[in-house]
């Protein structure tokens, strides 16, 4: 499969030889990236960003590195509520080998020992951009179902709750002490809002939500 | 001050006992002194009744001589008024017949018509039984005393003294006397005796018959005394005015009062003395306790001992830092029971030159005592003379440091400045290989990128050849490649250099240089590191920081051989030596410089067979913590110095190290051996 042509790769090592390198390298895969020196650099590109990524992106990340450590960034991106769509595989020596582990076992989403197999390494990153697509779309369907039921009454989303406990309309008009009828034109309404046909529908929404 | 109720009951009581005492003697001195004076009194008496009896008795004979001399009643009378003018006391002289019919009569003239009031013939019953009594015992008789009343109010006790008449053995009548009783008590006694005392018949029921004189003061002491007369017997009544006595009457109680006076004082005196004490006593035991307190809440160990270094004193810190009770400890001698067992031969000698030398050094010296458990106490010791208040020297006293704590700090600072040193270290020779490893794999990682891509383009089928991109590709590998070359050349540098830092040096020196380090572990362990330098051995040349480290080495393994209790202390195998020695070229090759030879050995376990033959294996470590490289490293160390290092057996047990260095006498070793 392709990734999106817009996705982003972002590559922090302190080693301007191996970036380029692998900058070069991503090219010849169709992949566009951009490198950062270090990890204060990519701090600051972090925090010129306005709104959360909307194409896929990964970032490649030195774990040694000289001022703030691969391992150190990683754990502030931890804090970042939108961190599962920016996928992290770490790039290690020998010696780091245990760190990036440890990092992986707390979320990163691999680790490639230097000196890499290096097609490897792309399909990897390829794999976490496809992860980081997964993750965009879901978070995008999570916030339209969020929109959609901000946009509910009071007495709509009342009879949401019983309609996908799966009362018929009688019951529901008895607890809510109001008509059936009045239930039916809620009931409308709120497949209507949420853009689904039946109860079934509405409740599958709102559990992959 | 405060007394318990007690003692001021035992005060009370002795005050109480001492008055009463001296009350007692007052009274009995007093007593003594009335007693004197009653005896006197009742003497004077006695004399006075003897008066008056001789008086009567001189009377009786003067009235019979009368009688004698003049029977006639007209030759009678004469001789009569010369007797009554010549005793007072007789009121009247009479000449009675045989039927009591006075013949003749004569009255005193010195009263005025005794008989004038009331006739004498009243009187008659008194005369005639007198008289009855005179002829039954044909002596002089007395009749009882009666009161008879005279003109004007006034009245005489009289007495009747009848003496029959005898004449050829015919009773011819009597001689009647009629005796005034305050006239015989103002005639017949002596008056030196009556002076200022009161004398008067007094029945015996105490009635007054005739006073010759009274005291007038109401405190009197009295004596009595019986004048028996025959036919009637008076009693004598003689008062004495009581002696007013002033407190002190007389010398005795005068002695017994300051005497008592001066027991008063003492007592008081006794009694401020013993204030005085108790107040010294109790300051003394405020003093006590504050230096018991001090003594208490030092930390500082503090011991006393004698000329014959007998434990004499020790404080509640020394006891604790030698785990001996004090009880344990007072009286103890040499050797003393916190030396350590193999260490005591050298105390005993240490402290033998300490007495001979008299220079207590004011720093103090460090020593190690032993615990009771075993365990070892690093201190410093403090001591100076103990002079007592004569200025003797009677002693030592010492203050004993626990060094423990300090040694802690002090080995954690060695072992960080340790750890420090070796990390810089294995940073030149160990760790290096990790630098060149990531040193290495940088620019490995981007040529084996660049070479990926580029087989990438050429696969990718899609269009012609990129062959601008390929070139650079392959630029970028040959930049990297040298990248790679430039490190390796750097490690090169880097031996080279090394090299070039040999110089001559003493093996003194070098040793000296790791003995801090090796002390340190060496105390820890409780072993002793010996040094045996051969006397003019020569001076190497090496690279000093590298064999610095390889003694180091050695010497560590050697300690890390001998754990804590193998060998045991008492074995006296725990000591770690470091011998130097020259060996001489042989005899044909005379032209060669000598090497030298350090030896550190060690009485541990010794090497199993197995483990001598992997000894020098990188790698292969048989400490936990031990990365393997510590012997290698050595080897190759002492290697580049063209010398060889070697093991063997050690006697008794344990294991020997050796390693040769070359002589040097200043001139460079060629670079490369």
């Amino acid at each position: 499969m392709t990734p999106h042509p817009d996705a982003r790769i972002y590559l922090v090592d302190d080693d301007a030889g191996v970036r380029e390198a692998l900058a070069w390298l991503l090219r010849t895969r169709r992949l566009l990236s951009v490198g950062f020196d270090s990890a204060e650099a990519f701090l600051a590109e972090l925090q010129s960003w306005t709104r959360e990524p909307d194409v896929p992106c990964c970032l490649l990340l030195d774990v040694r590195m000289p001022g703030l450590s691969g391992l150190a960034l990683f754990e502030q991106l931890l804090a970042l509520p939108w961190q599962a769509a920016m996928p992290v595989i770490f790039l290690s020596g020998h010696a780091d080998v245990p760190t990036a582990v440890d990092a992986v076992k707390r979320g990163a989403f691999d680790f490639c020992e230097k000196p890499f197999s290096d097609n490897a390494l792309v399909d990897r990153v390829e794999q976490a951009l496809q992860r980081s697509a997964q993750e965009l779309a879901q978070r995008s369907a999570r916030r339209d179902m969020q929109q959609r039921m901000d946009s509910l009454t009071e007495r709509e989303r009342d009879v949401m709750r019983l309609v996908i406990e799966g009362l018929p309309n009688k019951l529901v008009a008895d607890q809510l002490n109001i008509s059936v009828r009045t239930v039916e034109v809620h009931r409308s309404r709120v497949f209507d809002k949420m853009g689904v046909k039946s109860a079934v529908e509405l409740a599958n929404a709102l559990r992959s939500a | 001050m405060k007394l318990p109720p007690r003692r001021w009951l035992l005060w009370g009581a002795l005050l109480a006992l001492v008055v009463s005492l001296l009350v007692v003697l007052v009274f009995l001195a007093a007593e003594y002194e009335q007693g004197r004076d009653q005896s006197a009194l009742e003497a004077d008496a006695a004399s006075v009744v003897s008066d008056i009896r001789n008086g009567l008795l001189r009377n009786v004979q003067t009235l019979q001589s009368l009688h004698s001399v003049s029977p006639s009643p007209f030759a009678w009378e004469a001789p009569a008024a010369e007797v009554l003018a010549l005793h007072r006391e007789l009121v009247r002289l009479e000449w009675r017949d045989n039927a009591f019919k006075p013949r003749v009569a004569r009255d005193s003239p010195y009263q005025v018509e005794p008989f004038g009031v009331l006739d004498r013939e009243q009187a008659l019953p008194d005369l005639r039984q007198a008289c009855d009594n005179a002829r039954r015992i044909s002596g002089p008789a007395y009749s009882p005393s009666y009161f008879w009343p005279m003109s004007g109010g006034r009245g005489l006790e009289l007495m009747e003294l009848c003496l029959p008449l005898v004449r050829g053995g015919q009773p011819v009548g009597f001689l009647v006397a009629t005796y005034s009783l305050p006239g015989l008590l103002a005639e017949l006694p002596n008056p030196d005796l009556l002076r200022s005392r009161g004398l008067a018949f007094t029945e015996a029921d105490g009635t007054r018959l005739a006073l010759h004189s009274s005291v007038s003061s109401r405190r009197t002491l009295v004596a009595s005394a019986l004048l028996d007369l025959p036919g009637h017997t008076l009693m004598l009544r003689l008062e004495s005015p009581r002696a007013v006595y002033a407190l002190f009457p007389n010398v005795l109680t005068a002695v017994v009062g300051v005497l008592s006076l001066a027991l008063l004082a003492v007592l008081g005196l006794l009694a401020r003395d013993i204030g005085r004490r108790q107040q010294a006593e109790h300051e003394l035991a405020q003093a006590l306790a504050f230096r018991k307190a001090m003594e208490d809440s030092l930390v500082t160990g503090l011991r006393a001992r004698d000329m014959d270094s007998r434990v004499t004193y020790v404080n509640p810190a020394f006891c604790q830092m030698v785990g001996f009770t004090a009880e344990q400890l007072i009286g103890t001698g040499l050797p003393a029971p916190w030396w350590p067992p193999e260490l005591v031969d050298e105390y005993q000698q240490r402290q033998a030159v300490r007495l001979a030398g008299q220079s207590l050094p004011r720093e103090g010296w460090e020593s190690v005592f032993q615990r009771s458990d075993g365990t070892r106490v690093p201190v410093l010791i403090i001591e100076a003379p103990l002079i007592d208040a004569r200025g003797e020297q009677t002693g030592y006293m010492s203050a004993i440091i626990d060094l423990t704590e300090q040694r802690r700090v002090e080995e954690i600072n060695r072992a960080s400045q340790d750890r420090l040193q070796a990390t810089a270290r294995l940073a030149t020779m160990g760790e290096m290989a990790s630098m060149l490893s990531h040193e290495l794999n940088q620019p490995l990682a981007a040529m084996s990128s660049y070479a990926t891509g580029s087989l990438n383009l050429l696969d990718d089928s899609q269009g012609p050849l990129p062959v601008a991109e390929l070139r650079q590709a392959m630029q970028r590998i040959a930049e990297q490649a040298e990248r790679a070359g430039r490190v390796i050349r750097s490690v090169a540098d880097f031996v080279r250099r090394r090299e070039q830092v040999r110089e001559v040096v003493a093996p003194a020196a070098l040793i000296e240089a790791v003995q801090p380090l090796m002390a340190l572990q060496a105390r820890k362990q409780g072993i002793r590191v010996v040094v045996d330098i051969e006397i003019a051995c020569p001076q190497v040349l090496c690279d000093r920081t590298m064999i610095e480290q390889v003694l180091l080495n050695l010497a560590r393994n050697g300690m890390q051989a001998m754990p804590e209790g193998d060998p045991s202390t008492r074995s006296g195998l725990r000591v770690l030596t470091l011998q130097v020695r020259a060996l001489r070229p042989p005899a044909d090759d005379a032209l060669r410089k000598p090497w030298v030879e350090f030896g550190v050995t060690d009485h541990g376990q010794g090497l199993s067979e197995d483990v001598a033959q992997k000894l020098f294996t990188p790698f292969f470590t048989t400490k936990v913590e031990g990365m393997g490289l510590g012997l290698s490293l050595c080897r190759t160390v002492i290697e580049q110095h063209g010398g060889q290092l070697n093991f063997d057996a050690a006697k008794p047990r344990g294991t020997v190290f050796r390693f040769t260095l070359p002589s040097g006498t200043g001139e460079r070793l060629s670079s490369a051996p």
